[in-house]
């Protein structure tokens, strides 16, 4: 399913055509990592996307690199057998993209393409077929960058298995420099390009247009690899759990877990950041939350010092002026009370931000219906909903695919953002970006179940990212506990919740915060 | 604290109670009357359980309120809600200080980019201000010429690297229009922007030398280069044509002669970035070829992505409100009605007046997901795309009622929406505010678009409105945007031309003036001159504002 901005009468999607990106640049300069990371984003954005990867087509129709002729990866004169083999190489990729652009849209085609004659005859053929064609150059005059990356990502290929770890990186690094001497950087502009330097240090853009392409490259603004952590967590229960409109508070228990979020959070990220060797007054904590009352209040906590355990309760004496002494609008979060003498708790390094487009699901006319009454009043609009929840928009509603565009901003923030970050959301919310982090299609994202109680833990890596969860609450407002048969959630909360009636794609969680900590997925 | 594997009793009581409480109602028959009537209206339509216009929202705030505390110990609870929304304060953007530094010789757009790089930001709520040098040099000399009755030539030779005397007075004019720019930002400002050529590597290091000392500022240079004879003629005719004082009392021959002989004085010792520590945007013909470097940071790289959107190729911009729908005529907010029979007859006579205005041009229609709007658009013979993000602003529980059924019900509330209409959000619905933020991509899809028509809603195409004519937020939500009119916006170098077409079709009035201010018009005057400010004591260009007291 798909996720453009906005939808034609003929269903078509984006305007852009067919689009083929042709990667350049040096082995062992991120052409891949940005090839997955272009992929991921744009496929999440609903384009039908894929890499075509050369160096993984060659492993697969001719075997490793150890079978291949001693010529295979020198360039200059070549023996017939060595040019025939390439030959055959590249006219297998090039009958793959052919192919996925019967239907597909975006080719991102992951090859050296060093010369200019090489990817202009591979760039023509396509132009003369009416597809855009962008060059995309990565280069990497950053020595540590590049020894990463080959220490990293390289040896550890098929081309390598069973190699000596520094013989390896010295071979690789020969087959490096013979490209060096026949490299020749895009600057021809023949073609639109856009050629990255370092990760994103440095971002040249030639004759870029049209909506997709303008949007590949504000995504490739703004990536980096600074190591960070994303924590994800729900909002605690609501009094009304089922009403968008009510906006209603927390409820006790949604109170207390706010608390016990706040004590995990802290637990948990000392931890992480003792183990990356910092210490958390390092690094700073921004909290995203959205601007529904359960958010915010749920991140209350972090900003507002708690009593110590076993004090006199604080309810009866605070409350009664709750609601007088406090300023109305107290919508941006005061900063912490500035006696420290009051202080309970050392004063956290955390910033709060509310944003507006990270409100749960509207159930639009749903709004605080039971799942009968839903039936009962909308009996062919729930059919389809049931049949489609990602891309059936109830009227007045929300589709996962609407939320998906109305999120899209916040992921660009998301990868730009350098620091640690918990983002406090909605389980709709939660399930569009951790679709985008860990890459699942589109259609599943409504069946992606996320525990109330439990924190996601989602660390990016060069290839992917590296995802735990841990529980650590229990309570009302937690999804069933199905060994028990015993359900404490809001059964009327079906439109945000649908995914726990699905029994679709579970996050599986670890039983015990500190215990075996499975890694649910590393691609 | 107690152990939280499972719930302490005092919570579950409290929870039970909320619940109760919820039951109750339901139970008691509360709901009843509004299904009956609704059910006997059409079976299709469900109560709206949690909207303003029903008993249960003010009750249920009452009974929920204690309940909702009991699992909290901080000494500082939030209040409880109540009510049918709330102000909210803007969000805090003191963190962003940012010196945008311009870089280009003479009549290659700076001041054109300067200037919409402003409006974007300030539609966004950052608190922006250009500090033109050459304003500056103005205004000084005007004074001089005044107090001490001395006439500086500023004609080319003035401009000339070799005039010693000029060339340090001009430097002096750049250094103190810098200072005055970081005494602003120190004083709150967002992004001060420092339009002047900087055409050298030594004065740009003279500038990031300075920016170093201030904490918590960081400083981009914006590179306009322009390679295409025609833009720069257009620019030059431009710039000659629109009462640049410093041409005032020449022709307009002499005067285009001067201005080529003080662009040639710049070009001798213009050098273009290539500094590679430098953070940068470096813009050729207006988005063909774009650089950037070293650009970190959320608002640095929004500006930047903003900039590679613009181009400047003619086109027209066109806003229409859908037709009279059956809730305008029942004078009620939101939901999502079909048109009155008055609308529908806009709707059949919108191709013509639309077809008429953009002639063989290619145009694109933007409709909201509402069927107001589609049925609208059914008979433009265009392509037509839907945005989710074009639906009106969400009245959350007052969705569906009249502006006298809120007031009865909420008469606080209603006061207070009307007390900061841009400020308040609606209890679970949305602000002003937040559709501006909803609509940032929109607008930035709308930079890169040709011609374009909207047919939208009220207050979605106020904001619309608000940013191609720099309105403050304050007056946004009053801007008038009456039904069946067709406004179309013609963007200028700067500022847009706007004309109106109103069809002669009846409509209702939806247009609600601010309380206790007399209901003054709130068209944009044309703002498509360029503001020469040397004739006021301050060099700064702000936002034109057309009318402070709308």
């Amino acid at each position: 399913m798909v996720a453009p901005l906005y939808t034609t009468a003929s269903g078509l999607l984006f305007h852009a055509g067919k689009i083929l990106v042709i990667t350049v640049g040096l082995p062992a300069r991120g052409k891949t990592h940005i090839s997955r990371a272009l992929e991921r984003y744009l496929r999440w954005m609903g384009v039908k996307t894929i890499v075509v990867s050369l160096g993984d087509y060659r492993r697969k129709l001719l075997g490793s690199g150890q079978q291949l002729p001693p010529d295979y990866f020198t360039l200059g004169e070549k023996s017939e057998e060595t040019l025939k083999l390439r030959q055959m190489v590249s006219d297998g990729c090039e009958k793959m993209i052919w192919d996925f652009f019967e239907t597909g849209q975006v080719v991102i085609y992951d090859a050296n393409n060093g010369t200019r004659q090489a990817r202009h005859r591979v760039a023509e053929k396509f132009d003369k077929a009416g597809i855009h064609v962008i060059m995309l150059e990565s280069l990497c005059d950053n020595k540590e960058i590049i020894e990463a990356n080959i220490r990293g990502v390289k040896i550890s290929s098929p081309d390598y298995r069973g190699w000596d770890q520094d013989k390896a990186v010295q071979d690789y690094y020969r087959r490096i420099e013979d490209h060096e001497k026949y490299y020749e950087p895009v600057e021809e502009n023949t073609w639109p390009s856009i050629r990255i330097l370092n990760v994103g240090e440095k971002i040249m853009v030639y004759k870029i247009v049209g909506y997709l392409q303008s949007r590949i490259v504000f995504f490739l603004m703004n990536i980096h690899n600074r190591q960070r952590t994303i924590y994800f967590a729900r909002s605690g229960q609501s009094l009304i759990e089922h009403s968008y409109k009510a906006d209603s508070d927390l409820s006790p228990a949604g109170w207390e877990y706010a608390e016990r979020l706040k004590e995990f959070v802290v637990e948990r990220r000392a931890k992480s950041l003792e183990q990356r060797g910092l210490s958390p007054d390092d690094r700073k904590l921004v909290i995203w939350t959205s601007t529904r009352r359960r958010a915010y209040h749920t991140a209350w906590p972090f900003l507002y010092d708690v009593l110590p355990p076993n004090s006199p309760a604080s309810f009866q004496t605070t409350h009664p002026l709750a609601s007088s002494t406090l300023p109305e609008g107290e919508n941006t979060l005061p900063p912490p009370p500035s006696n420290p003498s009051k202080s309970y708790t050392p004063a956290l390094n955390v910033k709060v931000i509310e944003k507006p487009q990270m409100a749960e699901i509207n159930p639009g006319i749903w709004d605080g219906l039971s799942p009968d009454q839903a039936r009962k009043y909308y009996p062919q609009d729930w059919e389809r909903f049931v049949r489609d929840p990602y891309s059936f928009r109830a009227p007045r509603a929300e589709s996962y695919h609407d939320l998906s565009v109305r999120v899209e901003p916040i992921l660009i923030e998301l990868e730009r953002e350098q620091e640690d970050l918990l983002i406090i959301g909605h389980a709709s919310v939660i399930r569009c970006m951790l679709a985008y982090l860990i890459g699942l299609p589109a259609s599943e994202i409504p069946a992606i179940e996320i525990a109330r109680g439990d924190l996601l833990e989602v660390v990016p890596a060069s290839y992917g990212v590296h995802s735990q969860a841990f529980h650590f609450w229990d309570g009302p407002g937690r999804h069933g506990d199905e060994a028990n048969n015993i359900s404490t959630r809001d059964e009327n909360n079906f439109y945000e919740n649908y995914a726990e009636d699905t029994k679709g794609k579970k996050f599986t969680t670890t039983q015990e915060p500190a215990a075996s900590l499975s890694v649910i997925e590393a691609v | 604290m107690q152990s939280l594997s499972s719930p302490s009793p005092t919570v579950s009581e409290g929870l039970a109670r909320a619940a109760d409480a919820l039951q109750i109602m339901q139970n008691s028959g509360e709901l009843a009357p509004v299904v009956t009537i609704s059910e006997a209206v059409s079976p299709n339509i469900p109560p709206a359980l949690f909207g303003a216009g029903g008993p249960m929202l003010k009750k249920f705030d009452v009974e929920s309120t204690m309940t909702s505390r009991k699992g909290s110990t901080a000494p500082t609870p939030p209040p409880a809600v109540k009510g049918i929304g709330k102000k909210v304060a803007k969000p805090d953007y003191s963190e962003s200080k940012i010196v945008v530094a311009m870089v280009g010789l003479p009549a290659r757009g700076k001041s054109y980019l300067s200037n919409k790089l402003m409006i974007y930001l300030n539609w966004l709520e950052y608190d922006v201000t250009v500090f033109n040098v050459g304003q500056l040099r103005r205004s000084k000399a005007r004074q001089k010429a005044q107090q001490l009755g001395i006439k500086e030539d500023h004609t080319a030779s003035f401009f000339s690297h070799e005039n010693v005397e000029a060339t340090q007075s001009r430097d002096s004019l750049a250094q103190e229009s810098l200072e005055t720019l970081i005494q602003w930002l120190k004083d709150g400002g967002n992004v001060g922007i420092h339009d002047a050529t900087n055409s050298t590597r030594s004065r740009r290091a003279k500038i990031e030398a300075r920016i170093a000392q201030e904490k918590g500022m960081s400083l981009i240079f914006l590179e306009s280069i322009c390679d295409d004879p025609a833009v720069i003629a257009a620019n030059v005719a431009l710039k000659v044509s629109q009462g640049d004082p410093d041409y005032k009392d020449m022709s307009r021959e002499d005067a285009k002669r001067d201005f080529l002989r003080r662009i040639k004085e710049y070009e001798k010792i213009y050098e273009t970035i290539t500094e590679p520590h430098l953070s940068y945007v470096r813009i050729v013909n207006v988005g063909e070829e774009v650089t950037l470097s070293r650009i970190h940071g959320y608002l640095s790289s929004r500006i930047a992505y903003y900039l590679m959107n613009l181009h400047i190729k003619p086109r027209s911009i066109y806003l229409s409100r859908h037709g009279e729908s059956q809730y305008n005529v029942e004078g009620k907010i939101g939901g999502d009605s079909l048109l009155s029979p008055r609308g529908m007859q806009y709707a059949k006579a919108l191709p013509a007046l639309v077809t008429e205005s953009v002639g063989d041009q290619t145009l694109t229609v933007w409709t909201s997901t509402l069927k107001r709007t589609i049925q609208t658009a059914q008979y433009l013979p265009y392509t037509k795309l839907t945005w989710k993000s074009l639906d009106e602003l969400d009245a959350g529980v007052c969705d569906g009622m009249t502006y006298e059924e809120i007031e009865k019900q909420y008469p606080d509330d209603f006061a207070n929406r009307d007390d900061d209409k841009f400020n308040y959000r609606y209890r679970g619905g949305e602000s002003y505010r937040d559709v501006v933020i909803r609509l940032e991509p929109v607008i930035m899809e709308l930079e890169r678009q040709e011609n374009i028509l909207i047919v939208g809603h009220q207050a979605i195409l106020r904001c619309l409105y608000a940013y191609f004519h720099s309105f403050p937020q304050a007056d946004l939500p009053y801007i008038k945007i009456p039904l069946h009119t067709v406004i179309k916006l013609t963007p200028r170098a700067y500022g847009c031309d706007e004309a109106r077409f109103a069809l002669p079709i009846e409509a209702v009035d939806t247009h609600r003036p601010k309380p206790g201010t007399a209901d003054k018009p709130s068209e944009s005057s044309n703002t498509t001159q360029r503001k020469y400010f040397a004739e006021h004591e301050q060099p700064r260009m702000h936002a034109p504002v057309p009318k402070k007291d709308i």
